[in-house]
């Protein structure tokens, strides 16, 4: 029997496995939905004309550089997903004589298949909100069917969508041990050590001695200079958060460990401390984007102090401003999906301890608790050092926007504390598993 | 004497199936012994097991346990309650521990402490004095894929007992060991018995049955056969040769 013929047997085996099927659906839905709608608003900046159209191509694709790490992230949860919920039956071919190639073949295969009807899915959710994105305010006007993509860009989107999902579950499939005994996620000891703390001090100093010499950078090589220190600036803060961050968040987790008084906090600090990379890697987008957000929103805060020469300029700064709010909506909306996606999954995966839990009495929802503290521990640890590390290095920037605007600042922060509750409802998915599971414990003993 | 759990007329028909999984069951466990439950795959032993423990409520019949406060209505708790009654009054082993996997041997026993309100460091320190009386000391701060399945079983067993229940319930507890650690295995929840606390094990396992004091035999939902033994001790001697 070919991959291809067993694919179509799997497909009409779905009877019991809704949720399993569900999930990866849905989340490959709100993919392709959040990335046509980026694609909408990306293409309203690329066409502009006027004076300012050289800065709109550039913000574009700053926005387009910011959202592709949670996008990314978004993409290999939904199609890990997608390879870990066939477990029970791919186990059963590996038993009854089905190669490891065979089923990888046949896992990513069913990756894309799903993608493309989350995809497809995900194109009508696009046209149902488009409209209500159409009402945010560009160069001084609605944008409205702007925002509307040529059709090419749908079939197009499906297969970026379904060719990311195949490899996202081929690179997932590396994380997975297919046996005949089950599918089991491979153990990585956490490898987050200390030298990436000092990689990431030296390229701070390299981020600082950039941000330092871009007036000289402007005196000697004009604007290109000036654009490149700031770039260099701008990917060392980068790169340093990477270094830093699976190295920040084992140190903070430990912390939490050594103070834990209750079991939902020993737990969540265990849960982080199993793999701080991987925890890292789940609100990583949400770095860069603090980071950002810190730097624009202080500098559109003391900008918008001046008073616009021309009504071209002042549409430039708000509408700046309003993509600076808008790129922070998304990723934040990516990682509460993507919290959401590996909360589901790691309680389906842990269906078996959460039945055992609860037959030694222990309070149902008590390991999704701890999971979803585990989450939201990281996302605060990622948040306050993403914001520090910004504000240290741009520190007069966010000192002065403090000091003289601090409605646009509030502004900001209140965009941060929506995103964090979007992460929060994500994260709280796997405690609405939970009854779930329990009331059919049978299907995982 | 009197018995500390006590069974009435069980039965258990779960939904969608016609037939009973337990059909009028009556069974007194007295303080103090062990008893095996033993019977064919899908006689009830496990639902049996489960509706003595509080795991599942039984259509029909009285489960009544004997606490420190008096005698508790198992079968007529809410699932709150029962859940807080397997917490703090009983011990659960199962054929795998079921342990935490993030969690070291010493954490995974203390968390047991902690779910009853002892604070962190008192639960740690009693979860330790537990292992050592298992023979793991030293081994506290090694994870479950450090130990082996019998050090593993042992951590469950020391989990099961650290908050003083007086009734364990084991479900399989040998099933994925090889002889001679499931030997020492069964040796340790034997030894709770002789500290007076009371055991009640399903096993397939014959060997294991013949060490305790009483078997009863499960078919179709029903007590076939109800057997006191006269010497476990020594009949566990005759089992190990």
């Amino acid at each position: 029997m070919t991959t291809l013929q067993l694919a179509r047997l799997f497909a009409r085996r779905r009877d019991g496995d809704r949720l399993a099927a569900a999930l990866p659906l849905g989340s490959f839905t709100l993919l392709t939905a959040i990335l046509l709608l980026v694609l909408g608003g990306s293409q309203v900046f690329f066409r502009q004309t006027g004076p300012n159209s050289g800065v709109y191509t550039l913000l574009a694709v700053v926005a387009l550089t910011l959202l592709v790490v949670p996008l990314f992230t978004l993409g290999v949860a939904a199609a890990r997903l997608s390879a870990r919920r066939r477990d029970d039956r791919l186990s059963s071919l590996r038993l009854l004589g089905a190669t490891a190639r065979t089923v990888a073949a046949l896992t990513i295969l069913e990756a894309a298949a799903t993608a493309l009807a989350g995809a497809v899915l995900g194109t009508v959710l696009y046209a149902a909100t488009a409209p209500l994105v159409g009402l945010v305010h560009f160069v001084g006007h609605p944008i409205g069917s702007a925002m509307w993509l040529a059709w090419y860009w749908l079939p197009l989107a499906w297969v970026v969508v379904a060719l990311a999902a195949a490899g996202s579950a081929a690179i997932g499939l590396r994380g997975v041990v297919l046996s005949p005994l089950g599918v089991r996620t491979r153990q990585r000891p956490g490898t987050a050590r200390a030298r990436r703390a000092v990689v990431a001090g030296v390229i701070v100093v390299l981020a600082i001695a950039a941000s330092a010499g871009l007036r000289s950078l402007g005196e000697v090589w004009g604007l290109v200079g000036f654009v490149t220190g700031l770039a260099a600036a701008f990917a060392c803060g980068l790169l340093a958060l990477d270094a830093v961050g699976p190295w920040y968040v084992r140190v903070r987790a430990r912390r939490l460990h050594r103070r834990a008084g209750d079991v939902p906090r020993l737990l969540a600090a265990r849960l982080i401390l199993e793999d701080p990379k991987a925890a890292w890697r789940q609100v990583a987008g949400i770095s860069v984007t603090t980071f950002v957000g810190v730097i624009a929103g202080a500098g559109l805060a003391l900008a918008s102090m001046q008073e616009a020469s021309n009504r071209d300029e002042a549409w430039l700064t708000a509408d700046i401003r309003t993509g600076v709010l808008v790129t922070l909506v998304a990723s934040f909306l990516m990682v509460a999906c993507t919290v959401a996606i590996n909360q589901a999954a790691a309680t389906l995966d842990r269906a078996r301890v959460h039945v055992s839990l609860d037959r030694l009495g222990v309070p149902g929802t008590l390991l999704a608790q701890a999971q979803r503290r585990s989450v939201m521990s990281v996302l605060w640890t990622v948040l306050a050092g993403s914001a520090a590390l910004s504000g240290v290095l741009v520190f007069p920037l966010v000192g002065a926007a403090v000091l003289f605007r601090p409605l646009s600042v509030a502004v900001v922060v209140a965009v941060f504390a929506v995103g964090v509750l979007l992460v929060r409802g994500g994260a709280s998915v796997a405690a609405r598993l939970v009854p779930g599971i329990l009331a059919r414990p049978e299907r995982v003993l | 004497m009197n018995p500390l759990l006590s069974a009435r007329d069980l039965t258990m028909v779960y939904p969608g199936s016609a037939t009973p999984a337990l059909d009028a069951v009556s069974l007194d466990v007295l303080p103090g012994e062990s008893v095996a439950v033993m019977g064919a795959s899908g006689s009830g032993k496990t639902t049996l097991l489960h509706v003595l423990a509080g795991i599942l409520r039984p259509t029909s019949g009285t489960v009544t346990l004997t606490t420190a406060g008096g005698p508790v209505g198992v079968h007529a708790l809410d699932d709150a309650a029962r859940s807080r009654l397997r917490r703090e009054e009983l011990g659960f082993v199962f054929q795998q521990g079921l342990l935490l996997d993030e969690l070291t041997a010493l954490e995974n026993v203390a968390v047991a402490r902690m779910l009853t309100g002892v604070p962190r460091a008192a639960a740690e320190a009693e979860a330790a004095q537990a292992l050592a009386s298992f023979g793991l000391a030293g081994l506290e701060q090694r994870r479950l894929g450090e130990l082996s399945g019998g050090q593993a079983q042992r951590v469950a067993i020391a989990r099961a007992q650290v908050n003083g229940a007086r009734l364990i319930f084991a479900d399989e507890p040998t099933g994925a060991l090889d002889s001679r650690t499931g030997a020492e295995v069964l040796d340790l929840l034997l030894a709770a018995v002789t500290q007076g606390r009371t055991l009640v094990v399903v096993t397939h396992d014959a060997h294991v049955a013949a060490r305790c004091d009483r078997i009863v035999t499960l078919a179709d939902g029903r007590i076939e056969d109800d057997a006191r033994q006269t010497s476990a001790a020594a009949r566990g001697t005759e089992a190990q040769a």
